[in-house]
């Protein structure tokens, strides 16, 4: 189902300006929320069945609650605006369109969750998204929406923004605390989860661009509401970034319900010069290729899993008949040899070992031996790494190959 | 290798000392902004400043990928060599580059105006195919753009050098 509710101002107000935000109903769910008492707007985002958009879906409003019932403090909102999965460029669209929405979603969780500062790391190449966000803070802190006293409450909350300096393995949650406290930007050992030891081993949230953005108009239309947009198991508006081989690449806004085949013809007006696809790979780099016979699975949690996928962040990336499989592995097995941060050794070598298979596949040497050789690494990387990069490094490269007909039984 | 302008340098380290090791991500891109790289000097006076050991200092600049160790041009050329961007012709765009520069990727032009890098997703992906200059964005590109918009940043580039004299 088609909705407009993450993108309702996108495109339609000025990004640089607070008062068109607040004349287009800017900040009427943060005074909504502030005449609640802080538990009750925990359970309304808990009733409401929003999960996470960056990519792990881990339900919010369970998140939220966890923060909420700790007594140390300080305790922190964490936006994790670090979008460099591959394909994903939803978050940067948000950003750029609506920054003061990010900055609601964030008020609320910190007044739900009893928080008193916040942070945002943004990618380092979104530089625009930096500006805009820089200055959404400057106006909303000066118009009283943030800082001291917020809206006349005994509620204060001051937010400071990040950039990151081009680590993809930064958008990994405990990866992002250390980038912030000036570390190199590698993944701690989890538990303690961030819920009891994040930012400055305290308490924290840490929610999705896209997450933070929902807030707003679920405290505004209600829990019910929410509930009643798509599928049961994963409600609410998502945001899918469609590109490569389509007509009209984008960001397009649908309940989870919506298939594959649906955002590439119908949303992203299909296949560039009237092609056929060939793979589409979901989730970005840790995601999954499936094939053309596989395009009208929903976009669904249960619905991709199907087909061995997940929807990851909601990046759709279309291969069309044109384009040599080979060349594409050999980018994803480059990106991940690439960004392995080095820390735990299944991902450090692991990626590497799958780079150099990759690269004499690509150059036409195929033996039986590889493909056994990429299949335990796969499975090694995903039990033994550390973090989701590791985990998921192999994905794209084992279903890649079963979409390009050389697929072996599963594990 | 011209003279670092320090009182500058000094000025965006005493901003961020306060806030100590949290500081040194924020300050080493702020200082990069103005000194183009992060030379052993002005890491050894960004680490006595936020108080961070200088190895710590070293790791952190090292880890990533927008910070610098060594001399980069004054225009960094970030063409996305990812998979939306493959798909939609970056290597035409990537050899349109070389060519015009006479450089290979993660090289510099010997006039130090320009240094060359193929990179991950920028998550431009609508605008395939897609590269960035310094934070001027270009896209979707063809391969015969590509000189008229290096041509023009040249240009700029001097006019810049000009104003400074």
């Amino acid at each position: 189902m088609n909705t407009s509710v993450l993108l309702q101002r996108v495109g339609q107000v000025d990004p640089t300006r607070l008062e068109d935000y607040v004349a287009h109903g800017g900040f009427d769910a943060l005074r909504r929320a502030l005449l609640r008492r802080p538990e009750k707007v925990v359970e309304e985002v808990k009733a409401s069945g929003l999960v996470g958009r960056g990519g792990a879906a881990f339900p919010t409003g369970v998140k939220w609650e966890a923060v909420a019932r700790e007594s140390r403090t300080p305790k922190y909102v964490v936006c994790n605006a670090d979008e460099s999965e591959p394909g994903t460029f939803k978050d940067r669209v948000l950003m750029e369109g609506d920054p003061f929405a990010v900055l609601e979603g964030m008020a609320i969780a910190a007044y739900a969750t009893g928080a008193s500062e916040g942070y945002i790391y943004v990618r380092g190449e979104y530089a625009r998204a930096y500006t805009l966000l820089r200055s959404a803070v400057d106006q909303a802190t000066q118009a009283g929406f943030l800082g001291d006293a917020i809206l006349g409450s005994d509620f204060s909350f001051h937010v400071h923004i990040y950039r990151g300096a081009g680590a993809y393995v930064c958008g990994e949650e405990t990866a992002l605390f250390e980038s912030i406290e000036g570390k190199r930007g590698q993944p701690r050992q989890k538990p303690p989860f961030p819920t009891t030891h994040g930012l400055f081993g305290q308490p924290t949230v840490i929610n999705n661009v896209e997450t933070l953005a929902n807030v707003p108009p679920l405290i505004l239309n209600g829990a019910e509401w929410f509930r009643s947009l798509g599928p049961e198991e994963a409600p609410g508006p998502k945001l899918f970034s469609v590109s490569g081989a389509v007509n009209k690449p984008g960001v397009y806004e649908a309940t989870m319900d919506v298939t594959l085949r649906e955002l590439i013809e119908e949303y992203a007006g299909g296949v560039r010069d009237g092609g056929k696809v060939q793979a589409v790979l979901v989730g970005g780099a840790a995601g999954t290729f499936v094939g053309p016979k596989d395009l009208d699975v929903p976009m669904s949690f249960s619905g991709l899993r199907r087909v061995g996928a997940s929807p990851g962040s909601g990046a759709v990336m279309v291969v069309d008949e044109r384009v040599n499989m080979w060349d594409v592995l050999l980018r994803i097995a480059r990106f991940f040899a690439h960004e392995s941060c080095g820390k735990c050794y299944p991902c450090r070598l692991g990626t590497q070992r799958q780079l150099e298979i990759v690269t004499r596949m690509a150059s036409g040497a195929l033996r039986y031996k590889d493909f056994l050789r990429l299949q335990d690494l796969h499975a090694t990387m995903r039990d033994a790494s550390l973090c989701g990069l590791g985990q998921t490094a192999g994905n794209a490269i084992i279903s890649g190959l079963k979409v390009m007909g050389m697929g072996m039984s599963d594990d | 290798m011209s003279d670092i302008p320090w009182e500058q340098v000094d000025a965006v380290i005493a901003r961020w000392a306060p806030r100590g090791r949290a500081g040194l991500l924020p300050c080493l891109e702020e200082v990069q902004s103005i000194t183009g790289w992060l030379s052993p000097e002005v890491s050894r006076r960004i680490a006595e400043g936020l108080k961070v050991p200088l190895a710590d200092v070293f790791g952190v600049i090292t880890f990533y990928g927008l910070l610098y160790d060594r001399p980069v041009g004054r225009f960094v050329v970030r063409v996305c060599d990812d998979v939306s961007c493959f798909i939609n012709g970056s290597r035409e765009i990537v050899d349109a580059c070389r060519s015009y520069l006479g450089v290979e990727p993660g090289e510099t032009t010997p006039d130090g105006l320009f240094t060359l890098e193929t990179h991950p997703c920028l998550g431009r992906c609508e605008r395939a195919p897609f590269m960035m200059v310094n934070e001027l964005e270009f896209g979707p590109i063809t391969p015969q753009d590509v000189p008229r918009i290096l041509e023009e940043v040249r240009k700029s580039g001097a006019g810049q050098e000009e104003e400074g004299v």
